[in-house]
């Protein structure tokens, strides 16, 4: 039995080779707990900012106070000018300069607009963005409060007997229109909840590949071919059975217990990700047969493989959105599982879709294990596999 | 030295694995995420939009929101569960929900509400639609204000000063447009490079032990100079990290070039600056590689601690992340990545335009890292003689 053989042959190698162990078994073990340190934070808060008032009024105290009050702005520091708050960003003291001109109060007072200048350190997108909120927050607050003359007389909402009135009527003068921004799924807006998935993908993908690439890399450093007298596909099968059994427990911890101990939102359905899991792990592992034939010694895996991880993870759409990729990155990301594993698996496990919404991937990703599983059986038939010895006339 | 650095240049020139490595795959690379990213800002994600009031004012808003830069309504759905259903299935980033008798509510100013959702498992789209979203419903309420203060005789610029008595002028230092390319590939290119001159110092010295042509290289470097066994040891190692360091270099500066240069990213501290700090990266790059495999010596388990530790340096080194968020062990160990002393000086010197001084302790990094090899430029030949290559 050719699928027997080539089954134990395999296990006997995975389990036999520390690099394969290291990569299959330690890599997907430690490295999503690693990420999770790394990214748990989830968000920035209390971005250290330096505010230089030269109003030096009640408003502009106001506006400060209820600055530092956000949860996403922290007032470190006060400086006399522009230039002294700069020097503290550039040594890293502060992320942002908030500027209050002197006629802040009087403009007000007298019904003029002000303008407050906020300066961003754009070194992370994250502080610029928790700068701008802070303040839009605070100055939109105060605009409301304005309107109605709740900050003192504005002469002329005052002439045009807009102040005063009933409670509710200063309400609807306030916010004529109400509104309500729901965040959904990532509710809380977390990093670690939006990248981590992605990762947890990437990682399957990445360490099976590595384990292949080892694995058929060892074998034809030493020579070692599958007998011809054994059936390509048979070898190809137990190959892959052993692969995938060994893969089964090991991604039901990356994509199961992993957002279950880092308590990454997840509403989904883990037999569903079962589903999506089959096609995913039999593409990959027919991508890696397929990869395995381009090194010729078995540390040029690494090289090939271990850069992709970035790329990949881009590719997959989850950071840059796919809608806005160029037409030639869209097609050309659609040759790695990865791509679709990752869509898929946050579709259903994060936002609660069910297989039926992520059919374009899961058919996908189906279409991609046939199309390298027909590669990665011309791979065994004239790589791996010796050749028949030709017949002696 | 000479003889080993001409017999390395020989090497890098005959053997394929250092021309993908070093020069295809940085420059695809390259090419990938700029052009990816090349817009800068992703324009007109897919939203949704549920209208259940359909008046002539609800139609306005649909249009001038979709006019807007970052989002573009793709698809109108009946009600609120349709479009969270289409936001699963990925269709829409967001949608915008209007419910029954808005205008009329807001014609007797009773302040309707309107609510907006985003999908922040994908969170540039979701916070690039939120902007918009919430820029134009405050616009609804102030259309509505004005049309009030009109009838009273108020002239539109007084109305303005009274809907927007404050108003934030934001000035993003060194990224004006929030190019999110500037933001990326600024890290994200040095970063992938970095991968590699990793990969191909561990590479370089780990492929002379197992082909067993570590005593060929020790012969080259005895061929001249001092017969001692250090400055042997010293001849062999430099010799070798010079010339990789020669095309090393030679594709940093390209980056360089390319991104300040040809893409024209900020660059206030003008490009030669730009070309030194590179330089210093990528000896640091080449000098904690050199570590790496005369700390391991074998190929194998050298480039799989290169793997495991450069693939952190992009998370760690806080360009998407800020390290100030992460936990403190983890701040500890990230100044034990390179690449996140470079993000530091690229912040200094490139974005932001300071003088180098003020990132003395970055530099000072760098250069610690690149003289690591020192450690080991008296043993260098004992450990290539010694060390037998296992399978």
């Amino acid at each position: 039995m050719t699928i027997n053989n080539s089954f134990a042959q395999t296990l006997r190698s995975i389990f036999t080779d520390g690099g394969v162990l290291l990569f299959c078994v330690v890599v997907p073990l430690l490295y999503p707990v690693l990420y999770a340190f790394i990214y748990n934070g989830e968000t920035v808060r209390e971005v250290p900012v330096v505010v230089v008032d030269d109003s030096h009024s009640r408003l502009s105290r106001e506006y400060l106070r209820r600055l530092d009050a956000t949860a996403d702005a922290s007032i470190v520091g006060r400086a006399s000018s522009i230039e002294e708050a700069k020097a503290a960003v550039s040594r890293r003291e502060a992320y942002g300069v908030v500027y209050i001109p002197s006629d802040f109060q009087e403009s007000l007072m007298t019904g003029r607009q002000t303008r407050v200048q906020l300066y961003c350190d754009m070194s992370g997108m994250l502080y610029y963005k928790a700068l701008l909120t802070a303040n839009t927050d605070v100055s939109l607050d105060m605009n409301a409060e304005i309107k109605v003359g709740r900050m003192g007389g504005n002469p002329i909402a005052a002439a045009s007997g807009i102040q005063g009135g009933t409670a509710e009527q200063q309400s609807a003068l306030q916010h004529p229109v109400r509104y309500e921004w729901v965040a959904l799924f990532n509710a809380q807006s977390g990093f670690a909840s939006f990248l981590i998935p992605a990762v947890l993908i990437l990682v399957l993908q990445q360490t099976m590949l590595l384990g292949i690439g080892l694995i058929t890399g060892t074998r034809r450093e030493r020579k070692e071919k599958a007998p011809s007298q054994w059936s390509s596909f048979q070898t190809l099968t137990g190959i892959a059975l052993a692969f995938i059994a060994f893969y089964i427990p090991v991604s039901l911890y990356v994509l199961g217990v992993v957002p279950e101990m880092f308590n990454l939102p997840h509403i989904g359905n883990l037999w569903e990700v079962g589903c999506l899991l089959l096609p995913f792990l039999v593409a990959v592992f027919n991508l890696g047969v397929t990869l395995g034939v381009l090194p010729r010694k078995r540390e040029s895996v690494f090289l090939i493989v271990v850069f992709t991880s970035v790329p990949l993870l881009f590719l997959s759409g989850v950071s840059w959105p796919a809608a806005a990729f160029p037409p030639f990155w869209h097609y050309f990301a659609q040759i790695f599982p990865s791509t679709h594993g990752a869509t898929a698996y946050i579709k259903l496990y994060c936002m609660g879709a069910h297989l039926s919404d992520v059919r374009t991937e899961y058919f996908a990703l189906w279409a991609q294990a046939i199309i390298y599983g027909i590669t990665a059986w011309l791979c065994v038939r004239y790589v791996y596999k010796e050749h028949p010895k030709p017949l002696q006339p | 030295m000479l003889d080993v650095f001409l017999r390395e240049l020989r090497r890098l020139a005959t053997t394929p694995v250092y021309w993908l490595t070093l020069v295809v795959a940085p420059l695809f690379c390259a090419l990938l995420f700029t052009s990816l990213m090349r817009s800068g800002l992703p324009a007109d994600l897919p939203i949704g939009l549920v209208d259940m009031d359909g008046s002539a004012t609800t139609r306005n808003l649909a249009r001038n929101l979709d006019a807007f830069q970052n989002c573009h309504i793709a698809e109108r759905y009946a009600s609120p569960t349709e479009a969270r259903a289409a936001m699963q299935r990925g269709d829409i980033y967001a949608f915008y929900y209007i419910p029954r008798g808005t205008t009329q509510k807001l014609m007797s100013q009773r302040s309707p509400i309107v609510s907006f959702y985003t999908n922040n498992q994908f969170l540039v789209a979701a916070s690039l639609t939120y902007k918009d979203m919430r820029m134009m419903s405050e616009l609804t309420g102030g259309a509505a204000t004005r049309t009030v203060m009109r009838g009273k005789g108020v002239t539109d610029g007084q109305t303005m000063a009274l809907l927007q008595p404050i108003v934030i002028d934001t000035h993003p230092i060194g990224n004006p447009s929030l190019n999110y390319s500037i933001y990326l590939s600024n890290i994200l290119l040095p970063g992938v490079f970095s991968l590699f001159c990793l990969f191909m110092t561990v590479w370089g010295i780990g492929i002379e032990i197992k082909e067993s042509t570590a005593d060929e290289l020790l012969a080259t470097a005895a061929r001249r100079g001092h017969p001692g066994a250090a400055s042997i040891s010293a001849r062999a190692l430099f010799g070798k990290l010079a010339a990789q360091g020669l095309l090393m270099q030679l594709v940093g500066w390209t980056l360089v070039l390319y991104l300040y240069g040809y893409l024209r990213y900020p660059c206030q501290c003008g490009i030669p600056t730009a070309l030194g700090i590179m330089t210093l990266f990528v000896a640091a790059c080449q000098g904690l590689g050199a570590f790496m495999i005369c700390t391991l010596p074998n190929l194998r388990l050298g480039l799989s601690f290169a793997s495991l530790w450069g693939v952190v340096s992009f998370s760690i080194c806080g360009m998407s992340f800020p390290v100030m968020a992460m936990p403190s062990w983890v701040q500890g160990i990230s100044h034990l990545f390179p690449l996140r002393h470079y993000y530091l000086l690229y912040v200094n010197s490139m974005l932001d335009g300071w003088p180098l001084a003020a990132a003395w302790p970055y530099v000072l990094a760098l250069a610690a890292f690149a003289l690591l090899p020192l450690l080991y430029c008296r043993s260098f030949s004992r450990i290539m003689a010694r060390t037998a290559y296992h399978p």
